[in-house]
């Protein structure tokens, strides 16, 4: 992933860029994970070896929160303050919430298929993650046929805001309504012995290389962005001269 | 009987394509997204610098 452009030069010295160290950081991480997950980790006694699914389902999921929460403070901070960074902060963050939710929803289908014999139950969980996934495509959508970018912009950040409602709705669903879905296993609900002391350190591992993914994921989507607002205002100089 | 086949499905071996599953559409969806945005932030830079060329060349009224 490191090229010669991501090298940032200083005094005839090349230091790697933040993006690039980043990568490297989360890629020896990633491996190490799943060297825990495959090897080191204990095999569930009933639910066999798919329940190593559950290392990567359940950090993807909290980082689809972690996503929508970022989504939400930079909403805010942007109408407050009418940055275009903290609008592309949004927008980056929101976008990998996007693909995070998608996978915990997929990784939780193929997990449900031998587990409850079924692939998809609307059951409380699964329908309001699925409600949350909604939502954020709908961010991305009124962003994309606002008739402006500003007002796309201020359109996304109102359902940036208001679409973060439902993130502690699916987190508190299976304490609030009799569910299939296992309890939390992480936060103010999580029963201190729910899981054995090796699976919970590897689970908190992944949640640590999960965090860089996620950053590394976010830098690379705001990038893209800053190279698009270069290539708009290009367009715009070329479009005045020709006039 | 019951038994058997609740032995049989259960086996940690039988779900094992399930795992084999989750764990590939996780990589592919994951490193799919970021060959998207890296394949487009190549175009757009070329794109950028092809552009500047005929900015550089087009005289300024």
């Amino acid at each position: 992933m490191a090229s010669s452009q991501s090298m940032e030069r200083s005094g005839g010295l090349q230091f790697p860029s933040l993006k690039t160290v980043l990568a490297v950081i989360t890629g020896v991480m990633m491996l190490v994970d799943l060297y825990f997950i495959f090897m080191v980790a204990p095999t569930d006694a009933v639910l066999g070896h798919v329940q190593r699914v559950f290392y990567f389902h359940v950090p993807i999921a909290i980082m689809s929160f972690l996503a929508f929460f970022v989504v939400f403070i930079a909403s805010l901070m942007y109408l407050f303050k009418r940055s275009p960074k903290w609008d592309a902060f949004a927008h980056a963050s929101a976008e990998v919430g996007v693909i995070f939710v998608t996978l915990a929803l997929i990784t939780g289908i193929i997990w449900a298929r031998p587990i409850w014999n079924t692939w998809w139950t609307w059951e409380p969980r699964l329908t309001t993650t699925l409600i949350l996934w909604l939502i954020y495509v709908a961010y991305l959508m009124v962003r994309s046929y606002a008739p402006t970018q500003s007002k796309g912009a201020i359109y996304a950040a109102v359902v940036g805001i208001i679409g973060f409602v439902d993130v502690p709705i699916v987190y508190y669903s299976v304490v609030w309504w009799r569910s299939i879905h296992p309890s939390p296993v992480v936060g103010p609900f999580a029963k201190s012995d729910s899981l054995d002391g090796t699976m919970a350190l590897i689970l908190l591992y992944s949640f640590i290389t999960f965090v860089f993914f996620f950053a590394y994921m976010v830098m690379e989507r705001m990038e893209l962005r800053t190279t698009e607002e270069a290539l708009g205002r290009i367009r715009f100089a070329l479009r005045r001269r020709g006039e | 009987m019951l038994d058997l086949i609740l032995l049989s499905t259960h086996l940690p071996s039988s779900n094992l394509p399930y795992l084999f599953a989750a764990f590939a559409v996780s990589w592919v969806i994951l490193f799919g997204y970021l060959f998207y945005v890296n394949r487009r932030q190549h175009e757009l830079r070329k794109e950028i610098s092809r552009l500047q060329t005929i900015l550089d060349q087009t005289p300024e009224e």
